[in-house]
């Protein structure tokens, strides 16, 4: 496997509102790298992700994304590293009132001049492109569908069409499956890891449950109040180690209705953790 | 508890003050009630001889009704656009917010009354206040409708390398258009509505004739228009909501 190395971050640091939200040392990902992030609501999963992506300006550091120096300010640039990630939303956010087809489309439209898009030109690549896409994630026969009919998972795979049709480099995947049943939840991450093999992507998500990042990461990294905890392969996570991670963070303590922390013995953990297995996996 | 007897005593003397200064009288109401149907016995039966009167005003009706909605919404949609808070700057919708307040709250009948005196007598002053009125009403619902609109899948679209102006066609044109549409279904039938009545300041259609036939005492005529107006605006209804039906 090369070492190519396609995100480089040293000392950056996200603020919003005059609070640092984000604040990373050092971090890398090497091509082809299957990275799962954990981690509290809060903990700077999105926000990290965001800032790759290029949604939300880092203030001071360097980080480096397939060669592309932070920050981007040529909007020419800004478009192309868009194409070069790919990202999975937790809530699809596909165009519900399109065709299946039209949300796979628009992960061309990067690639596809305005004059051309506005009278549906499609050249005969971009066509090929959309019908892969499609394919890789089995939903030929329901193309011709408008999004919004579809079930949540078949939804999150029109989204993952959407990423390939982008012939993305990264994949971003925030929260992918935190919407979905645990059973359709493993059929998506399934065929994520799939295509993310099959077109040697490197893939960075963020997950709720240990269980699934272990499982389907060779990589964790698990953070807090915007800071990066633990960063290691999935093998040396232990239960334990979760365990301690998660005390760690503090979600020994989960805020109820009223506000307030509810003690210790009201929390319960999140369904299908400590090692047991999810329910269809 | 003090407040809410406080509350209850200032409805209480609002209602008050309403109902005495309106001049309530449920007495007078209750004698008046054979001399209402006296009215409505006064138009039966129906004098069908002016059906020719009839057909000619109902569709002229009915045209000054699509081309009013046309006009306005020809412009409503550009001004509707322009007036929505998150996609244009402040100095940008205020106006054009303020302006379609304004235009408003104008009573139809006054700007009906306002056109015919510049433009004389008959449907085009109709079409005119109809437009104008419909500026108004539709570029607000417009505008909202952009502004309720779910950012987020507009910013997976940004994140494929999109345009703002294929941004606009792709994500905002998909989601916002049976809205729009049945905004504009719902404005058909509130303009045929008011057209209908129109005729009273000299502005054209069925209620021109109603009014002219009462003035007259041929009571008997006027009945069969305002049947032709209860069954238009009956079947207007019925088309928005067959439009409203398959959007939605």
């Amino acid at each position: 496997m090369s070492k190519e190395l396609v995100i480089q971050i040293e000392n950056a640091r996200v603020e919003m509102e005059g609070r640092t939200i984000l604040s990373v040392e050092h971090f890398e990902v090497s091509r082809g790298e299957r990275v799962a992030i954990i981690g509290n609501s809060g903990s700077g999963k999105t926000t990290l992700m965001r800032m790759l992506k290029g949604y939300v300006p880092c203030k001071e550091g360097k980080v480096v994304v397939m060669g592309d120096v932070f920050p981007i300010t040529d909007p020419k640039k800004m478009k192309t590293h868009h194409r070069h990630i790919g990202m999975i939303h937790q809530h699809f956010d596909l165009i519900g009132r399109e065709t299946v087809w039209q949300n796979v489309y628009h992960g061309r439209l990067g690639y596809v001049s305005l004059l051309k898009s506005v009278f549906g030109v499609c050249s005969e690549r971009d066509l090929q492109i959309c019908a892969q896409a499609i394919h890789e994630v089995h939903l030929e026969d329901k193309q011709r569908r408008f999004a919004r009919t579809l079930s949540g998972g078949e939804q999150q795979r029109v989204a993952i069409a959407r990423a390939l049709a982008q012939e993305p480099t990264i994949l971003l995947a925030d929260e992918p499956v935190s919407s979905l049943d645990p059973a359709l939840a493993e059929d998506i991450m399934d065929l994520l890891v799939s295509v993310c093999d099959a077109y040697d992507l490197t893939l960075m998500m963020s997950l709720h449950l240990p269980e699934l990042a272990r499982k389907y990461a060779d990589r964790i990294l698990a953070m807090k109040n915007g800071k990066i905890m633990w960063d290691g392969s999935s093998d040396s996570l232990s239960n334990d180690r979760i365990c301690e991670i998660y005390e760690f963070m503090g979600t020994n303590g989960v805020v109820n209705g009223n506000g307030t922390r509810a003690s210790r013995s009201a929390f319960t953990w999140p369904y299908g953790w400590q090692g047991q297995p999810l329910p269809g996996g | 508890m003090a407040g809410k007897v406080s509350l209850f005593l200032a409805v209480s003397a609002l209602l008050f003050w309403s109902f005495q200064g309106s001049e309530f009288s449920p007495g007078q109401f209750w004698r008046g009630i054979p001399q209402l149907f006296h009215f409505f016995g006064r138009m039966t039966p129906p004098d069908w001889s002016v059906w020719d009167v009839l057909l000619t005003s109902a569709v002229e009706t009915l045209q000054t009704t699509i081309a009013g909605t046309f006009l306005g919404a020809l412009f409503a949609y550009p001004l509707g656009v322009l007036a929505a808070s998150n996609w244009t700057p402040i100095w940008v919708h205020l106006p054009i917010k303020a302006f379609m307040a304004f235009v408003r709250s104008i009573p139809l009948l006054l700007l009906a009354l306002l056109f015919v005196s510049a433009v004389g007598l008959g449907p085009f002053p109709g079409v005119l206040a109809l437009a104008v009125h419909s500026v108004g009403v539709l570029g607000r619902f417009v505008a909202e409708e952009i502004e309720a609109t779910d950012p987020k899948p507009l910013l997976a679209l940004q994140g494929t390398g999109a345009s703002s102006l294929q941004i606009i066609q792709h994500g905002l044109i998909p989601q916002v258009l049976p809205q729009m549409v049945a905004h504009l279904a719902i404005r058909f039938e509130m303009n045929l509505r008011d057209s209908t009545i129109l005729g009273l300041v000299g502005a054209g259609g069925l209620g021109f004739y109603v009014f002219l036939y009462v003035k007259q005492f041929q009571w008997q005529k006027s009945g069969v228009l305002v049947l032709a107006i209860i069954a238009l605006v009956f079947a207007g209804e019925f088309a928005a909501w067959q439009v409203r039906k398959r959007l939605i």
